[in-house]
């Protein structure tokens, strides 16, 4: 449409300079008509007519100017606005299938591996959509083929460690059985048993890290929190470590003031905890050493601490100590005989639980590790189902 | 003390079992099944409590006490495992189960639970 009125305009433009100079034509022949007296009063109205003529003339050639340009301008604004939208139309072809791939790959990510995009738009973006479909699902497969291969492996774990625990329990069975006569043994067949005994417990104790392990690598392990109260958890743990605390003459005390709150629990589970912190004290304490058992409420948890006043934790072992694999001092590795996994476990053990477990430790004096764990919601009036049921033994 | 029936498919830790029972003053019989558990008492053995293998061949411990609860018996009865905890015994919760005992066996503590159960027989 511009081109069109440009196109008119320098047609009119032609044509008023044509009329510019006939006009001038003319006037300039009226003139020699006034110069030489022949053309009277009509040569003199012919002159002055022309020279307003030629003003009417400029003055419509000048506002067909003004209209031709606008013209113009209105044109270019209008074939800019058409491209922009032409553009903006291919960005946004574009951008809906890229926002989407965006979007999936989140959802891929986030761990959704079903996440599928459609394939559309673009050729550039449908073969960016199929690609990524292709890579959805061999990552699917690929998950689905660990997912058997975990369960594969607790599987294994599972059998080999119930395997294993029959034989064992017959060993420490019968070596438990021998340390019952002590007192008919000589020292060293008393000291051999307690060897046995030592590597009985080393070897549950792999066991149940082992299978811990597993599970926790799979995302299994779980928890059966019930109200529980502390003082008998802690006595009982007491009971279980005092045989090998009293072997290596080493004091065990237990500090639980009364009217302690119940904590919401699974009692074998923190028993577990317990029982690793205790051998661990005991394990890494010299001959002689005092270890201690302690509990307070802190808020709305109780804290449960295990104190010893061994050699103590280098600081900069200290920050690793929950880590998988990190073991104390490696000097003292050699005897003492752990799998590294117990405090990686008692951690992820605790946090289960929604507690906490911390350790401080001043080489030299000793280490004290700090177990939090939340109180119970109600007091534990409520008794577990199997357990609880009080049945009457048939009488004989 | 109380008579006790313990039934494992390993001839050993039957051995262990009754040893360590009979040194605290109990009556120890003993079956290697399920199945002789279900025979010995249809036979008259009248025991004071079980004590039970979870697995055993022929019939496993949990099956034998299904049979027995369903005839109306309410001796009380332990479940040993091989397992470390009652979650990978698959232990059942629709059964009445005293305690479950977990493998290697802390004695000391089993023979308190066997204590507390058989309080009321002599």
């Amino acid at each position: 449409m511009a081109v069109i009125g440009v196109g008119r305009f320098l047609e009119q433009r032609q044509d008023f300079e044509d009329q510019i100079a006939r006009s001038y034509q003319v006037e300039m022949e009226a003139r020699v008509e006034v110069a030489q007296g022949t053309g009277g009063q009509a040569a003199r109205d012919t002159v002055e007519r022309e020279a307003d003529r030629r003003n009417e003339l400029r003055d419509e050639i000048s506002a067909d100017t003004r209209d031709t340009a606008l013209l113009v301008a209105a044109g270019l604004l209008a074939g800019l606005t058409g491209a922009l939208l032409l553009f903006s139309g291919l960005i946004s072809s574009m951008r809906r299938p890229l926002e989407e791939l965006v979007d999936a790959a989140g959802r891929l990510a986030a761990g959704d591996r079903s996440t599928r995009v459609e394939v559309g738009g673009l050729s550039e973006t449908a073969t960016l959509g199929a690609a990524f479909n292709e890579m959805a699902e061999e990552l699917e497969q690929e998950e689905s083929r660990r997912e058997q291969l975990d369960r594969l492996k607790d599987e294994f774990v599972l059998t080999a460690s119930h395997e294993l625990r029959s034989p064992l329990t017959s060993v420490q069975g019968f070596a438990e059985l021998l340390m019952l006569e002590r007192d008919s043994l000589t020292p060293r067949q008393a000291e051999t048993v307690e060897i046995i005994l030592d590597n009985c417990r080393h070897l549950v104790r792999l066991l149940n890290d082992l299978l811990d392990l597993a599970r926790s690598d799979a995302g299994r392990l779980s928890i059966r929190p019930q109200p529980t109260e502390v003082a008998p958890l802690i006595d009982d743990v007491v009971r279980t470590m005092r045989a090998q605390t009293e072997a290596g003459n080493q004091s065990l005390t237990e500090h639980v003031p009364p009217g302690l709150p119940s904590i919401s629990v699974e009692p074998d589970r923190i028993r577990q905890i317990l029982v690793n912190l205790l051998t661990n004290a005991h394990e890494y304490s010299p001959e002689g050493a005092s270890i201690g058992v302690s509990a307070r409420t802190l808020g709305d948890e109780v804290e449960i601490s295990v104190t010893d006043n061994g050699p103590g934790i280098p600081e900069e072992q200290l920050g690793r100590i929950f880590d998988r694999f990190t073991r104390g001092d490696a000097g003292l590795t050699q005897r003492v005989g752990g799998t590294g996994l117990g405090l990686a476990i008692s951690k992820s053990l605790v946090e289960l639980h929604g507690g906490s477990i911390a350790a401080e430790s001043t080489v030299g004096q000793g280490s004290t590790f700090r177990v939090r764990l939340p109180i119970a919601a109600a007091p534990a009036a409520d008794g577990d189902g199997a357990s609880g049921q009080a049945k009457p033994a048939e009488a004989s | 003390m109380a008579t006790i029936l313990v039934a494992d498919d390993s001839e050993t830790i039957l051995l262990l079992m009754r040893t360590r029972l009979e040194m605290a003053g109990h009556t120890v019989e003993t079956a290697a099944d399920g199945q002789e558990v279900l025979d010995h008492i249809a036979a008259g053995v009248k025991p004071d409590m079980l004590l039970l293998d979870a697995m055993m061949p022929r019939k496993s411990g949990i099956d034998a006490l299904r049979e027995l609860r369903g005839a109306g018996w309410e001796v009380p009865a332990l479940i040993v495992s091989a397992h470390q905890n009652r979650d990978d015994a698959n232990a059942p919760t629709d059964l009445a189960i005293d305690g479950y005992v977990t493998k290697p066996i802390d004695f000391d503590r089993l023979l308190e639970t066997v204590a507390e159960l058989t309080a009321q027989a002599h």
